[in-house]
């Protein structure tokens, strides 16, 4: 399919800011500056979560943005792969066991890759986001999987093996 | 009278480095009230201060409540126990801390400049001031180590001696950023496009500064000359490395941008003071004892100023800290600052202010 080759090539980014110290963010707006330069890779930062592929996560979550966090990923169309950049966002970092925090994005929503560092260099963004793409590949073929079957369905006695096509969709596959 | 609308902006916006809420009620285009909502990064470090970690140990998280000005939260830290503990650092660590003071201002401004220009539709521009603004962040990292983050103030002192090649480095690319800097300033003062985007837009005037009382670069745009620079002398010495106040008179977003470029020019020349007359010595005291008394202490911040409480009762953990960050001051004039201007330019306004959400709510 067209469009699958083209989310490869270009995907959309959306940040959002957890709770985090604003540290790995102004690198993630390094990244989008010219040095780094990560448009290079097609992607640029879009606002709107209807629109994105990948969605960088910073900070530990607060109790008050961890409903947005769990809306704005809801809003994301599949597949969507979800990227935490530096320590406090994987773990809970510094922050771990204060009040109003939790201890990591991981609780509230699935994360693919996780960059370490307080606060992350651009280049582990980079490398973070570049593994991201082909974890963004490796969804869409999944879900491609699921619509179309790798070999023609098996026919036994003039009828479809119905067991082979429970195999090629199984809904494990599919989404994890 | 024409229909009222409730706009919302935020918590999530592309105008927005960090969760943060504006409610604009609009009427024809026209913002006639501006409602803030600054709590969604409410981590819950002053308590963590004073309970879960050594006084010792505190100044490495307080670095952690903004990453923007995390030399200013340690230093402010590292000053406020210094202050109770009647500790004299070495000159040569005050000076230490008065260089990456002003390394991180100039990185913080040039951040604060590009996401104005970004926020106004000059993509150009902010590609433009983010590649100047790469030298600073390299300078960081060469004297302190790490790119943002730098935990450079410590209780008594700094953690790392300026290398000789270092302080080299730093001359050599200060000289190369000033032709860059002028060109910045000329854009930024008499391009026409964004002059229609930024003059009179979001104005603050003197007496609302005095009324609602803003700091920062935020009120000196307004032609307040306050900066705590100017106003302490006793923990590090501005004066005598050459600081001076900046101000502007029209209060707008322009006058914003125009405070912030030319105290970098003031930033330089602090930085090239402070390496060309580095006395000699060590970086840090050593001492002994716990924090006994309260104490305050203030700091400029890129933003404004910073103020800090502490209380100990001689023991290891203090029994409490309290933070107010230059965006506490402002919100007020923040709010103000919006009504009777288009809705389309909030989002540069939003810029100017350079509103940072993780001091605010700690
Ligand atoms: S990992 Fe460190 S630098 Fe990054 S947001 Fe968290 S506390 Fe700030």
């Amino acid at each position: 399919m067209k469009l699958n080759k083209y989310r490869k090539k270009s995907p959309w980014i959306l940040h959002y800011n957890a709770g985090g110290c604003n540290g790995c963010d102004i690198e993630i707006l390094a990244c989008l500056g010219p040095k780094y330069d990560i448009e290079r890779f097609g992607m640029i930062n879009s606002g709107n979560p209807k629109q994105a592929d990948i969605m960088l996560v910073t900070g530990p979550v607060t109790k008050r943005s961890r409903e947005r966090l769990v809306d704005i990923y809801s809003q994301m169309p599949e597949p969507k792969v979800v990227v935490a950049c530096g320590s406090c966002t994987c773990s809970g970092g510094v922050f771990r066991g204060m009040y109003n925090c939790e201890g990591g994005v991981d609780q509230y929503i699935p994360v693919d890759v996780y960059v370490p560092g307080c606060g992350c260099r651009p280049e582990q963004i980079i490398a973070g986001v570049v593994e991201a793409l082909a974890k963004l590949e490796q969804k869409t073929k999944d879900i491609e999987k699921s619509i179309r079957l790798d070999r023609s369905p098996q026919i036994n006695n003039g009828q479809v093996d119905r067991r082979e096509i429970a195999v090629g969709i199984a809904p494990g596959k599919v989404f994890g | 009278m024409a229909t009222q609308y409730e706009i919302p902006i935020g918590a999530q916006h592309i105008s927005l480095l960090e969760p943060l809420h504006f409610k604009f009620t609009t009427e024809n285009e026209k913002i006639i009230k501006a409602e803030a909502n600054v709590g969604y990064v409410h981590r819950g470090i002053e308590q963590a201060c004073c309970s879960k970690f050594k006084f010792r140990q505190v100044s490495f998280v307080v670095g952690r409540v903004c990453g923007l000005c995390s030399i200013s939260h340690t230093t402010c830290y590292s000053q406020v126990i210094e202050r109770m503990m009647s500790l004299d650092i070495p000159r040569k660590a005050k000076y230490l801390r008065m260089l990456v003071i002003e390394l991180d201002r100039i990185h913080s401004h040039l951040l604060c400049l590009s996401h104005v220009a970004e926020n106004s539709g000059f993509e150009a521009l902010f590609m433009k001031t983010m590649a100047y603004r790469e030298f600073s962040m390299e300078l960081l990292e060469a004297v302190c180590g790490n790119r943002i983050q730098y935990d450079y103030s410590i209780v008594g002192g700094v953690t790392r001696d300026l290398r000789e090649d270092v302080a080299r480095m730093i001359l050599e690319r200060l000289k190369t950023f000033k032709p860059q800097l002028d060109e910045l300033v000329d854009i930024y003062g008499n391009n026409y496009t964004l002059g229609l985007k930024n003059k009179g837009v979001g104005v603050l005037t003197k007496e609302d500064v005095y009324h609602l009382s803003a700091v920062g670069p935020f009120a000196r745009a307004a032609g307040v000359p306050i900066d705590v620079r100017n106003e302490t002398e006793d923990r590090l010495p501005w004066k005598e490395v050459g600081f001076e106040v900046v101000t502007e008179n029209s209060g707008d977003v322009w006058a914003r941008n125009m405070v912030r470029l030319r105290e970098l020019y003031v930033s330089m020349r602090i930085i090239e003071n402070v390496i060309n007359g580095l006395p000699e010595g060590d970086i840090a005291l050593d001492f002994k004892g716990f924090p006994n008394g309260e104490a305050i202490n203030r700091v400029e911040a890129p933003r404004g100023e910073l103020f800090y409480y502490a209380k100990g009762n001689k023991t290891q953990i203090l029994e409490r800290l309290k933070i107010k960050a230059p965006t506490f001051s402002n919100v007020p004039s923040m709010v103000h600052g919006f009504k009777n201007n288009e809705y389309a330019s909030a989002p540069a306004i939003i810029g100017s202010y350079d509103p940072c959400l993780s001091c605010t709510s700690r």
